[in-house]
């Protein structure tokens, strides 16, 4: 069948073919060849965000009183709900080591694989996922709302690239106080999963710590906070992407949020699945 | 000078197809044309908030689209950009909002109270009492207010080129009749360049020294206000009526 397509000035001729009559494997390699692209694209632009936010940071004009400002509402406004994250964290992986070890393997080992969970992993994992849904998402709709009601527009038209001006506050901060929230959850997980040990296996404290001290290196806690480190600067880097190509009104500001939600859990889970890959070997 | 340079730009379909238009120094230009003909993205180009497919845009020889940031970050820093809407950040009250619109560099070499005493200047301009309005968010505000605050950012930072996308959309009379009355003193007593975007056909043959006007992506009419009042072409003639129907019906003539 011969198909008459008028095809009218500027239109690409993709737009106008009739999908149905397409073969499957075009169709498969077309969208093989949309999610490439895509990748590509967000790759780009996330290199472009990471640029842009460390020439801002390393010529000093980012504005300091903005980063502080940020460090605040992401670090110490956080800091309530990370610590609840870490004690249960700590309540739980020892009531857990306490119900597989018992009757088998000393209890004092409850102590190394509470302190070694909670410093290795479940401390950075857990805090870096508070913190993708009390600040991530934050960010993604802050910045969203104000680029589909022109306002990342308005600052650009003033002079003030965006990236510079709200993304690398934001990018510096959460670099800056990750670490730091890691640090506080890894205290009160292991405070917490001591006095648990304590109150349900009636594990002593100096029994706990013999057993956390058993296993332990001090690079643990660089390991621990550098992951952090890591995760604090890839959440902002990827909910200021995001929220800057928001489009779509208000159904758009929600839709990015929760993309990019999605995209800093998993880029959180597959960098701290890299992570033992290379420091740990 | 201000050139674009066979602009076109397409977001699936075509909405400019070969824009060419030059504006003098210190001129008034007023963009007119329907709804949905390129007008806003024409204005947008101009400071590269939107990127054309094909052509170029010349702020005094320098093109946006082939420069670095800094340099862009410079040329923007020329113009003022009224938006339709206001776009002011809703989250700064109005001394905020509007002290954004001074440079970055100067505001650095300010004292504060030079810098509220010329967002207190800039507010003034637009007929809006500084005292009452300095410490209000723009939620707190109205749309006409929201207008006039928005375009006091655009002038408090003294551009060259003042760009203004709709800007007595939503004003009351009066309130037109003052913006109207802003856009023509600062062209004649400043020397800023303007392009106004509007439908108000009325303000803009009252305000500007040259009209364009754009239908379907491309520029279909440009010259002096009366010029355009006695032009006989017919989508001219139909916008001067400003009767839908007649459109059809003359291009059905032409036809």
């Amino acid at each position: 069948m011969q198909v008459e397509l008028d095809m009218g000035e500027g239109r690409s001729s993709e737009a106008l073919l009739p999908k149905v009559g397409r073969p499957l494997a075009v169709r498969w390699l077309g969208a093989l060849g949309r999610g490439a692209e895509g990748v590509a694209r967000h790759a780009g632009e996330l290199s472009l965000i990471v640029w842009g936010a460390l020439t801002a940071l390393f010529t000093g004009r980012v504005s300091f009183r903005q980063v502080v400002r940020e460090m605040y509402s992401m670090g110490v406004q956080s800091l309530p709900i990370v610590l609840l994250t870490g004690i249960l964290s700590g309540v739980v992986t020892s009531q857990q080591g306490g119900y597989q070890f018992t009757g088998s393997v000393p209890l004092y080992v409850v102590g190394s694989v509470v302190v070694s969970s909670i410093v290795l992993e479940l401390g950075p994992v857990l805090t870096a996922v508070v913190f993708i849904g009390r600040v991530g998402a934050r960010i993604t709709a802050e910045l969203g709302t104000m680029k589909v009601s022109e306002q990342i527009d308005a600052l650009e038209s003033l002079g003030r690239d965006p990236v510079r001006t709200l993304g690398a506050p934001r990018i510096i901060a959460g670099t800056l106080v990750l670490p730091m929230l890691v640090a506080f959850a890894n205290l009160i997980g292991i405070a917490g999963g001591m006095l648990t040990a304590e109150a349900t296996l009636g594990l002593g404290r100096e029994t706990f710590l013999y057993g956390a001290r058993l296993f332990f290196h001090a690079f643990d806690i660089y390991y621990s906070v550098g992951k952090g480190m890591v995760f604090g600067f890839i959440i902002p880097v990827i909910a200021v992407h995001m929220g800057l190509r928001t489009y779509g009104g208000a159904e758009g500001v929600g839709r990015a949020t929760t993309t990019s939600v999605v995209y800093m859990i998993l880029a959180v889970l597959i960098l701290d699945a890299t992570f033992p890959m290379i420091f740990l070997r | 000078m201000l050139e674009y340079l066979n602009v076109y730009k397409s977001f699936d379909v075509p909405v400019l197809s070969g824009v060419s238009l030059t504006v003098a120094p210190g001129e008034t230009m007023a963009i007119i044309g329907h709804s949905g003909t390129g007008k806003s993205v024409l204005l947008k180009t101009t400071i590269g908030l939107i990127t054309p497919d094909y052509g170029d845009v010349r702020i005094e020889g320098e093109s946006i689209f082939h420069s670095n940031q800094n340099t862009i970050e410079r040329i923007r820093r020329k113009a003022g950009y009224v938006f339709q809407n206001a776009a002011l950040f809703d989250s700064m009250t109005v001394f905020e909002n509007v002290s954004t619109g001074i440079p970055e560099e100067q505001l650095g070499s300010l004292r504060f109270r030079e810098v509220l005493k010329r967002v207190a200047e800039a507010l003034e301009l637009v007929n809006l009492d500084p005292r009452a309005v300095l410490s209000k968010l723009p939620a707190e505000l109205s749309g006409g207010m929201r207008k006039r605050v928005g375009l006091a950012r655009a002038i408090v930072g003294r551009p060259e080129i003042l760009l203004y996308d709709e800007p007595v959309t939503g004003l009351d009379p009066v309130n037109a009749a003052i913006v109207h009355q802003l856009i023509e003193r600062l062209g004649r007593e400043l020397g800023v360049t303007s392009i106004v975007v509007t439908h108000d056909i009325e303000g803009a043959l009252l305000i500007s020294d040259h009209v364009a006007m754009l239908d379907a992506g491309r520029i279909r009419f440009v010259g002096t206000p009366d010029e355009f009042r006695v032009s006989d072409d017919v989508l001219v003639r139909a916008f001067l009526e400003r009767d839908a129907m007649t459109i059809s019906d003359r291009v059905l003539e032409v036809v």
